[in-house]
């Protein structure tokens, strides 16, 4: 500003020098390109006036003000640059955390199934060799009961011969026709056999 | 100027509002509207100075001139400056105090505005893109680096010859930047500025934007060249200021010219047909309306490029 005022100063000697105060007179011919001293004067006094009032009063705070609010614009830019890159270095974190994890649950999931598939593979086949175990041993079981069953029955029916023939031998040991009766039924078994 | 018909008369009438811009110079000199037929210029005296000043009056013709003071004029020298008030002085303290008012009243409401909410509002934030765009878009781009400097001198050019062209364009107001002297005077007071600007900036090589001195020819040649050269470069310096108060003169006196024109063809058809140059008035009005800013503009920027060319130029 005070660099400016002062070419503007020096403005009015210069223009005294070049103005021929020559005041277009009433009546004649109008000459519109004849100046005025007195209005150049007042001309360049009032707008160096203006000149001075508005670079003090009205553009020296306007243009602070807006300045001032460019550099809060600026700062707020900055600081939501700042804010944006650490948001997304966050992000980028929180995403490669939830990669990791995700690949982690995979891979437990992935573990956990051949675990799965391997015990079930290992029930199986103890299931399989358990049961052919009991189905042989069932068997087994079964063949010696029979056997068991089957020699009792002999040893009874034996038993039950020797006793009836005992009673019988007792009664008529010596009738001879009891004695016959016998040698038939004996007959009878030796035939049975 | 008394319509037979009353559709006539009642545009007549619409008219004179229009028009009491004009209507009171023409009043004032004769008394009574006159017959379009009788001589009577009045354009001319709405668009050169005068001692006196027209202003609004309640009773036809709706203005009384005042007398303006008549100072004894003062002897600088040997030239006799006669410092008394005129029309167009009165206009120009006009326009500086509406636009100091306005300016210093918008600059603290937009202080207040700024420290209240961040930004604006209202009219502030009107004058502030004004004021941002001439600073932004036009003074520093022309003037160049540290141009921040000049900003406080070219917004005031441009506030000020905007107001004074506008007030010409309202009832009673004059143009006063449609005077030689007040054109003459900005013009000259920015080639100051231009001038001191390049001596400031370029010290001796300042001497280089008038004086043709090719380094890169023999002597033989370069005494010779300067010697055409030089005035011609030495023109094109003092004819900038020239074009600068010129054209300003120039188009808002011509817009007059043209407005008033029209407007006394109305008056001269009184009749219907004198719709076409009502139309036609009101249309050169908003060209004006344009122009006034325009030239405001144009002023400033001209200034802008001046300053720049002489404070980077290098022969």
């Amino acid at each position: 500003m005070r660099r400016l005022s002062y070419p503007a100063l020096v403005a009015p000697a210069a223009l005294v020098l070049v103005a021929t105060p020559a005041f277009a007179e009433e009546g004649g011919p109008v000459n519109l390109l004849a100046p005025s001293g007195g209005l150049m004067f007042w001309t360049l006094l009032i707008f160096v006036a203006l000149m001075l009032i508005l670079s003090r009063y009205a553009f020296k705070p306007l243009l602070a003000a807006v300045e001032a609010r460019e550099a809060a614009l600026e700062e707020t830019i900055a600081k939501a640059k700042a804010d944006r890159e650490a948001a997304a270095a966050l992000l980028a974190e929180q995403q490669a955390g939830l990669a990791k994890s995700r690949a982690e649950a995979q891979a437990m999931i992935a573990e956990g199934r051949s675990a799965g598939e391997k015990l079930r593979a290992e029930l199986l086949e103890q299931g399989k060799s358990q049961q052919a175990e009991f189905l042989e041993r069932a068997r087994r079981d079964l063949s010696n009961e029979k056997d068991r069953a089957i020699a009792e029955i002999r040893k009874e029916a034996v038993e039950l011969a020797i006793k009836g023939a005992a009673r019988v031998i007792e009664r008529n040991l010596d009738d001879a026709g009891n004695r016959q009766l016998v040698e038939s039924y004996l007959a009878t078994v030796g035939t049975r056999r | 100027m008394i319509a037979a018909r009353p559709l006539s008369r009642m545009l007549a009438a619409a008219l004179a509002a229009l028009s009491l811009a004009s209507l009171p110079a023409r009043a004032q000199e004769h008394g009574a509207p006159t017959p379009a037929a009788e001589h009577a210029d009045i354009i001319t005296p709405h668009i050169t100075d005068s001692r006196h000043l027209e202003l609004p009056y309640w009773k036809p013709p709706f203005a009384v001139e005042v007398e303006l003071p008549h100072w004894t004029p003062v002897h600088v020298g040997g030239f006799e400056l006669d410092l008394s008030p005129t029309k167009h002085v009165v206009m120009l303290l006009l326009a500086a105090t509406l636009v100091g008012l306005m300016l210093v009243l918008v600059a603290r409401a937009h202080v207040r505005h700024t420290r209240e909410s961040g930004h604006p509002r209202g009219a502030a934030a009107g004058i502030e893109a004004m004021v941002l765009y001439m600073r932004n878009e036009v003074i520093v781009p022309n003037v160049g680096p540290h141009g921040n400097a000049f900003v406080p001198f070219l917004l005031s050019l441009f506030f000020f010859i905007l107001a004074a062209n506008l007030l010409g364009l309202i009832p009673y107001g004059a143009t006063a930047t449609g005077n030689i002297s007040v054109t003459a005077t900005l013009a000259l007071m920015t080639f100051f500025v231009v001038e001191i600007a390049g001596i400031r900036a370029q010290g001796w090589g300042y001497l280089n934007t008038f004086i043709y001195w090719p380094h890169d020819m023999g002597l033989v040649m370069r005494i010779p060249m300067s010697l055409i050269i030089s005035p011609i470069e030495l023109v094109g310096k003092i004819a900038r200021p020239f074009a600068l108060a010129i054209r300003l003169f120039a188009n808002m006196t011509a817009g007059h010219i043209v407005v008033l024109a029209f407007i006394s063809l109305i008056f001269f058809f009184s009749s219907l047909l004198s719709i076409a140059p009502f139309l036609m008035a009101i249309a050169i009005m908003m060209l004006e309306l344009f122009v006034a800013f325009l030239q405001a503009f144009i002023f400033t920027l001209l200034a802008s490029v001046f300053i720049g060319l002489v404070r980077e130029a290098h022969h």
